[in-house]
């Protein structure tokens, strides 16, 4: 009878596991059926030399041979710095413009807070393809807004080609991914920023912390969970950049990228040989470049 | 309430995975389109009956995109055969992934409508296409156009597209602008023919007039690349492929010597933000003087706007023209070949279906209807005794002056989609400035090993 409160403590404790996982149950089919099972025969399929649809050609194992050529593949190896560009100039700037603009707004009046959430939300849930097909408009080689603004000001003799001069291009598509980023960014740092603690704020500003001090000191380290989704998600979106490369450049002008050239390799090379195998085998490898930047970022933010 | 809560958040989850089993049961229950065997006795009753009942998927080829157009004939087909059609248009931008992901998801259509470079040089040998020799006699072989025919066939013999239609690719210049420029003495109305130096000449006059980019060597993607690579290869008269179709051979003094002219002529961009549809866009809203990706269907109706046959957005006169060659030697336009083929989806009530439709569209007296919706020119003169002819004046005038010059089909070289990409990633790379010879060398090595490795 001594061990009943325990009996009756585990028994709960078990309902309540069981419970916990019935409920999780539905997610954990779609996520074993949608990402874990298609993620392993990907890294199958990254070691053979399959063909997407191919009748006539059996696939045949080549171990590491595509992992090999892919450091030989000067398309890939362009498109890895691509990624890479986009990720270093993207995931910083997202971040630190994202936080300027919540410490900016998020002690605004209902009303303002709002309408510039609302502001900044909208090219999140527009749809990639019409901000890519406006912003396309306006990158015009002849009768784009911009080459008409920046002639009309004088600024330019010529008109500037921004998606077939390589000079520009990419940069055109990190300032689009930049504009359709920021949005969630901006509303969780909002949302952080109100939740900080006010008291450890008012007792900072009692003992004579400046507002730089009580942003760093105080509000900061609170916001460090926020800030690590934030650029774990933001890093994973830049290193998957593909629906702007395919409806802007379609890779051309130097800005491939390895989701895009994954995507090539896959569907409209159906007709080489291994080319199944050869894409997956990149997809693998842009699975582990992800997740070694994101368990860095995991990582670091622990220490903080 | 907490009771109420737990109970309505299990009934979701119930019922959701009531939803996901639903539709396992459901595709558990069809019989994969790729089996031979026959259906299971009790499903039939449920199951549409395969031969009363198919799936065409048609990409955008000339009139063919337009449904309203097709639905007529359609109907007739319906009506005269009692097979029901289920029609799916495709984009050419997405349509080979929605092909490719049907196949690997065994849900192929019945029939499909393109040209050989899919149907033949990828989907054919790769074993999808059903072979369709058996639908062409000796008389259908005497009326077939035997260019097209041959482009049809693999090189095994096997016929995987009944050829419907084709059209030789030309260009096309903005004949107002031209006048304008004072540069009319450069085209011949009659022949529609000219010569490199008059074509340096016409693009020369209307530069000195409007300034700006008069035409741009397009290089943004592989949509609408006949155009530049008829455009490359006429100017100094040379392939693009060898003889057999098996190597690429751009290679060439008269690809590099053709790139190099083009490359320093004012007015003359290789404009890496255009693909042929852009092209076609903005020659029609009159930025462009010229355009290289034209043809029979876009004279008809240009840019597919509906404003009027041989105009711009602006009223502008469009005049088609051959590509330029050297004086004393006739143009090759690049050769457009589009038809029918069956997928082999292991169902011989829907394989004989397919072939009943194709039948119907490529050789019968419907044919004629077929060809005219495309805008383009039928690949037979006879079918089943009846005679194929435009009734389209434009299209007479533009079959007699064109076709003539229409080209071999080189499209089912091996490596054809890599190569295409690496044709246009070469365009843009003489564009940034590489230097021209080393850069063809390079792409034609690049292409040649995509040919090797198909």
């Amino acid at each position: 009878m001594a061990n009943s409160p325990n009996k009756i403590s585990r028994a709960l404790q078990r309902r309540e596991n069981v419970a916990g996982y019935l409920f999780m149950l539905p997610s954990l089919i779609f996520f074993v059926g949608f990402v874990v099972v298609p993620m392993i025969i990907c890294i199958g399929y990254g070691f053979t030399d399959a063909n997407m649809n191919s009748k006539t050609a059996a696939t045949t194992f080549v171990g590491l041979k595509n992992f090999i050529d892919l450091w030989q593949d000067e398309t890939f190896l362009l498109a890895l710095k691509n990624t890479f560009l986009i990720v270093v100039v993207s995931v910083p700037t997202v971040c630190l413009f994202s936080l300027w603009v919540s410490s900016a707004i998020y002690h605004l009046k209902s009303a303002a807070l709002s309408a510039f959430r609302i502001i900044f939300y909208l090219p999140v849930i527009t749809g990639s393809v019409a901000v890519t097909v406006v912003w396309k408009w306006m990158y015009d080689n002849y009768t784009g807004i911009l080459n008409y603004v920046l002639k009309g000001a004088g600024l330019i003799e010529q008109n500037i080609n921004f998606l077939g001069d390589e000079r520009f291009a990419l940069w055109c598509i990190i300032l689009i991914l930049f504009t359709t980023s920021v949005g969630q960014p901006i509303v969780l740092y909002v949302s952080a920023l109100g939740n900080v603690d006010q008291t450890l704020v008012e007792a900072a500003e009692v003992d004579g912390a400046t507002d730089i001090q009580v942003f760093w000191k105080v509000k900061w380290p609170q916001m460090m969970p926020t800030t690590l989704y934030i650029l774990v998600i933001t890093t994973i979106n830049s290193f998957q950049c593909f629906a702007l490369i395919q409806l802007l450049t379609q890779g051309g002008s130097g800005t491939n990228t390895v989701m895009y050239y994954i995507y090539y390799t896959a569907f409209k090379l159906t007709e080489q040989r291994g080319h199944f195998g050869y894409a997956n085998a990149m997809g693998v490898v842009l699975a582990i470049f992800i997740g070694i930047l994101s368990a860095i970022q995991f990582k670091l933010g622990k220490e903080k | 309430m907490k009771k109420l809560l737990a109970v309505l958040l299990a009934m979701t989850m119930v019922l959701g995975l009531a939803a996901c089993g639903g539709n396992n049961s459901q595709t558990t229950d069809t019989p994969p389109a790729s089996t031979d065997a026959p259906a299971p006795a009790e499903t039939p009753a449920e199951a549409p009956s395969g031969a009363d009942s198919i799936t065409v998927w048609v990409y955008p080829v000339g009139g063919w995109g337009d449904e309203a157009k097709v639905k007529p004939l359609i109907d007739k087909f319906t009506a005269d055969t009692g097979i029901s059609v289920n029609m799916e248009w495709l984009a050419y931008a997405d349509g080979d992934d929605k092909v490719n992901s049907a196949l690997t998801g065994g849900n192929a259509p019945d029939v499909i409508m393109e040209g050989p470079e899919r149907l033949v040089a990828n989907w054919g040998v790769n074993g999808h296409m059903v072979d369709l020799r058996d639908m062409i006699d000796d008389e259908d072989r005497s009326e077939i156009l035997p260019a097209a025919l041959e482009a049809g066939t693999a090189a095994d013999g096997s016929v995987y597209l009944y050829p419907m239609f084709n059209v030789a690719h030309c260009m096309a210049v903005n004949y107002t602008a031209v006048k304008e420029a004072g540069a009319e003495a450069n085209i011949d109305l009659e022949t529609r023919t000219w010569t490199v130096d008059q074509f340096d000449a016409t693009v020369k006059a209307l530069y000195d007039k409007f300034g700006g980019t008069v035409a741009a060597v397009y290089c943004a993607g592989q949509g609408g690349d006949q155009g530049t690579r008829e455009l490359i290869r006429n100017r100094y008269g040379t392939k693009l492929t060898n003889a057999d179709h098996t190597a690429y051979t751009w290679n060439s003094p008269e690809v590099i010597n053709a790139l190099t002219d083009l490359k320093n002529m004012d007015g003359i961009a290789f404009d890496a933000s255009l693909q042929g549809g852009d092209e076609i866009a903005k020659f029609y809203q009159g930025v462009l003087k010229m355009a290289f990706c034209w043809n029979a269907a876009q004279q008809l109706d240009p840019n597919s706007a509906g404003t009027g046959e041989g105009k711009t957005l602006t009223g502008d006169e469009i005049v088609y023209m051959t590509f330029p060659t050297q004086p004393g030697k006739d143009p090759e336009e690049g050769s457009g070949v589009w038809g029918l083929g069956a997928f082999d989806t292991g169902d011989a009530g829907r394989i004989e279906a397919a072939k009943t439709f194709i039948k119907y569209m490529c050789d019968s007296e419907n044919c004629s209807q077929a060809g005219d919706i495309s805008n383009f020119f039928s690949c037979r003169s006879k079918a089943e005794g009846v005679e194929i002819k435009s009734s389209n004046p434009l299209l007479v005038e533009y079959y007699g002056k064109m076709m003539p010059y229409m080209g071999e089909y080189y499209q089912i070289t091996k490596g054809w989609a890599g190569a295409r990409t690496e044709w246009w990633n070469m365009l843009q790379r003489v564009g940034a400035g590489d230097d021209i010879a080393e850069t063809v060398a390079k792409y034609e090595a690049n292409a040649n090993a995509a040919a090797a490795a198909g």
